[in-house]
């Protein structure tokens, strides 16, 4: 499903934040990067994301070289495969659950029962449907991480992407999160987390942990 | 750009009331540059037009008799001597002049009359229809009407000759001026009682006022008279209306200086904007990014966030210009414009008369520059590989 | 006293009797008549001038008007001259012309501009079936007239001192001045000989003709 070959990835002239790296995930797996602050692994997930381009090498995802996408059809690659839930969340505290979950959609322009239909099965997939009118800033920290689940599931992707989810939450909600995670799996996504949790490495259900360190892996 | 996209727009509008101090700054400026601006171009234009309406009310040529430098009686034979000109249609002998009230501090403007001559004013011709002025009676505006009767003369007034006998007229009835400002302190009555009032004798008068029904000719005409007549003033209406253009001087410089503080305070903003987002607004372009905004998308709703923005501070500048000028009259700053140039602006109606031509200019001066400004570097940062935003 | 004496004072006796004013025709027809007109129309409109033989007699029935026996002695003259003059003399006559006024669509058939922004100059040949064609200067109304000569009803133009519409055929016209029309130099129209001549010499015109003898090639030579 997702193919990195020998990709590299430098910065201006000398910093190399990925090095020759060669990746395979098959569809519906769960990956674990794993490495500390400045690894590399956040790099990974921009270039599967097509947030980046490679230096040298390919990115693959599903079968499309998507290095040598130009914007429009990057963006719409994006849009329609993947999901990504940031450290930080990054929604958009005044506007409403509702408004922040379609945000991905608003440049297509859909018609408003249909918009209002795409966001209610998926508040309800992720149970905040009940807040879906309320604006982000009122919400718990566990109710926005959800929202921002929701968010990235919005287009149904097939790649969810998770970066340090976990990073701001308490074991409470870190579990909570990692049963989504399960859940998710169970609808075949390919999801890629990078995280230096251990939480995750004892996980039953992870199908591969990829060791980073100095944008090598191990 | 085919249909507007609500969702965008909706997403502009929240983002700009995120970052509301700013943009409140922004919108200040912008439309007290609008405002400004547009309040110049009101004032000028609604008076240039005015002006130019009151001039078409008055004589081809006009000519006045100098003597030691000042205006002096002129004498009818003059006349019949300059309607030998060829190209010279009509013509007569004026008399009119101030008066000053001294009781009421008032001037009036006395207009001798002759029933049975060529009149250009559409407001005697009118009057001079209805009502028919014997030589011991008058005809006044309102507004001297009231004045006379704050000094009880209700019926009658008495005017004190150069001899210091009085003369006294009957107030036959009082007119309504309308929308002739100028004339709000206007008296007619017949050319006779007026020269004895002013002290002329039988033959004289103040001016002489000639048409000329060819407007080629005009100019050259004016300067046929001036080597005529060495000693006289001879003003064509072309000359009034070059110097009233004159008198527009743009370079005026209290405007000016006001309207150079706002331009320079917009370009700053402009140049502020164009320079780059903050790292905030980087982060946020990159978030859109993220979940699958293209380009296109991004600069679509910056464009709305800056149309909704330059939009509501023009119209709003435009507006207030407007209340400023037209409903209000313009208090102090209109009398920029008059005062330097001799002219109350008390006495003009300043009447809605806009060109939209300076509208479209002033338009075009800030609406664009803005959106561009916004767009740029919006355009700039979204090109950009976004994964800083993954940090 | 000596016969001529005698003569003398009997003219001087005579003329005085009869005390038609003299002033200046220019005087007369752009102050006099345009008051006594105004004064006959207002006061006293029922005098009819053909009822008296004589300047005199008119004057002495204005003087026992209802209407205008109170005027002052300068009206009832402007009175008395208009009515003699104009109204039985017929020394002005007051002619009825067409109309000069062009619609916005009106172009000149010769050069194509537009009539409505020249209406200083707009001239117009009137055929006999009716049909009207406007022109934007008389050079231009020639050159189509000397091909178009048949069954012409009247043609007319503006008297450029006074605006006039009059008959084109009976005009002068000055060529070769410093005055341009919209097609550059021009024939320019004047009523009378009088104001043909004053323009030349003001505006440096070469000769003043008449409507008959305007030939092609004079209409020509103004192209160069």
């Amino acid at each position: 499903m997702i193919k990195l070959e020998n990709v590299s990835k430098i910065y201006g002239k000398n910093i190399k934040a990925l090095q020759d790296i060669s990746l395979k995930f098959a569809e519906g797996e769960l990956i674990i990067l794993k490495g500390v602050s400045g690894s590399g692994k956040s790099t990974i997930l921009s270039l599967i994301a097509g947030l980046s381009k490679p230096t040298f090498g390919e990115v693959i995802v599903d079968g499309k070289k998507i290095s040598k996408l130009p914007d429009h059809f990057a963006a719409s690659y994006r849009r329609d495969n993947i999901g990504i839930v940031f450290q930080k969340y990054n929604l958009i505290p005044e506007l409403s659950v509702q408004e922040n979950v379609l945000l991905p959609l608003f440049p297509l322009n859909l018609p408003r029962e249909d918009m209002r239909q795409k966001a209610k099965k998926v508040l309800e997939m992720f149970s905040i449907e009940h807040k879906s009118s309320l604006m982000v800033r009122n919400l718990s920290g566990g109710e926005q991480q959800r929202v921002a689940i929701s968010r990235a599931n919005i287009n149904d992707p097939k790649i969810i992407l998770a970066d340090e989810p976990t990073a701001n939450l308490d074991e409470k909600l870190s579990r909570e999160f990692i049963e989504i995670l399960r859940e998710l799996k169970s609808k075949n996504r390919t999801i890629v987390v990078a995280t230096h949790d251990p939480l995750f490495f004892e996980l039953d259900f992870v199908d591969k942990i990829v060791n980073i360190e100095h944008g090598k892996l191990l | 750009m085919n249909k507007i996209n609500f969702y965008l727009l909706e997403y502009a509008y929240s983002y700009i009331v995120r970052h509301k101090n700013k943009n409140i700054f922004i919108v200040t400026v912008f439309t007290l540059l609008v405002a400004l601006l547009s309040t110049l171009f009101f004032i000028t234009s609604s008076l240039q037009y005015e002006l130019k309406e009151r001039i078409s009310n008055q004589s081809d040529i006009v000519i006045q008799n100098y003597k030691a430098g000042m205006p002096a009686a002129i004498d009818t034979a003059l006349l019949d001597k300059l309607l030998e000109i060829e190209g010279i249609t009509a013509g007569k002998l004026e008399v009119k002049g101030k008066y000053y009230f001294s009781q009421k501090k008032s001037t009036f403007y006395l207009l001798g009359v002759d029933a049975f001559e060529m009149q250009d004013d559409p407001l005697i011709v009118k009057l001079l229809d209805q009502y028919d002025l014997s030589d011991s009676e008058m005809l006044v505006s309102k507004n001297v009407k009231d004045v006379m009767n704050q000094a009880y003369y209700k019926e009658y007034f008495n005017f004190i000759k150069p001899d210091g006998s009085l003369q006294k007229v009957t107030i036959k009835a009082a007119f309504d001026v309308g929308n002739r400002v100028e004339l709000k302190n206007l008296i007619i009555m017949s050319k006779d009682t007026l020269r004895k009032i002013f002290g002329y004798s039988a033959n004289k008068g103040s001016d002489i006022a000639l048409s000329v029904a060819n407007k080629n000719e005009l100019d050259f005409i004016s300067s046929k008279i001036r080597l005529l007549l060495p000693n006289a003033k001879v003003t064509s209406k072309d000359d009034l209306l070059l110097e009233y253009d004159r008198l527009f001087d743009y370079d005026s410089g209290v405007f000016l200086s006001l309207f150079v503080i706002a331009l320079f305070t917009f370009f700053i903003i402009i140049y502020d904007k164009a320079n780059g987002l903050s790292s905030e607004e980087k982060r946020e372009i990159g978030i859109l990014k993220a979940i699958g905004w293209c380009v296109e998308d991004v600069l679509h709703a910056k464009f709305y966030e800056a149309s909704l923005l330059s939009f509501f501070a023009f119209t709003l500048g435009i507006a207030i210009a407007f209340v400023y000028v037209f409903v209000f009259k313009a208090p102090l700053l209109g009398a920029i414009f008059t005062h330097e140039n001799m002219l109350d602006i008390q006495n003009f109606q300043l009447n809605v008369h806009i060109e939209l031509s300076y509208i479209l200019l002033i338009f075009l001066l800030s609406v664009p520059v803005y959106i561009a400004a916004t767009l740029i570097p919006s355009w700039r940062v979204a090109t950009l590989d976004a994964d800083e935003v993954m940090r | 006293m000596s016969l001529f004496k005698l003569f003398f004072l009997f003219f001087v006796f005579v003329s005085t009797l009869f005390a038609y004013p003299n002033y200046s025709d220019s005087l007369k027809s752009k102050k006099i008549y345009p008051m006594g007109k105004k004064i006959f129309q207002k006061k006293c409109a029922d005098i009819n001038v053909n009822n008296y033989k004589s300047y005199d007699a008119l004057v002495d029935a204005i003087k026992n008007t209802k209407g205008c026996r109170k005027l002052k002695s300068s009206y009832q003259e402007a009175l008395a001259l208009y009515l003699w003059d104009v109204q039985r003399e017929a020394k002005v006559v007051e002619k009825k012309y067409p109309s000069l006024a062009v619609s916005h669509k009106e172009k000149c058939p010769i050069c194509g501009m537009f009539l409505y922004k020249y209406p200083r100059w707009v001239s117009m040949i009137e055929y006999k079936e009716g049909k009207k064609v406007y022109f934007d200067g008389m050079k231009d109304l020639f050159k189509y007239y000397f091909k178009h000569k048949k069954d012409i009803k009247g043609i007319y133009t503006r008297a450029y001192y006074t605006q006039e519409t009059i008959d084109a055929k009976d005009a002068y016209y000055v060529i070769g001045s410093d005055v341009y029309g919209p097609m550059g130099h021009e024939l320019i129209g004047f009523k009378d000989k009088k104001g043909a001549k004053q323009f030349l010499f003001d505006h440096r015109g070469k000769t003043v003709v008449r409507f008959d003898d305007v030939t092609a090639a004079m209409v020509h030579k103004l192209d160069e």
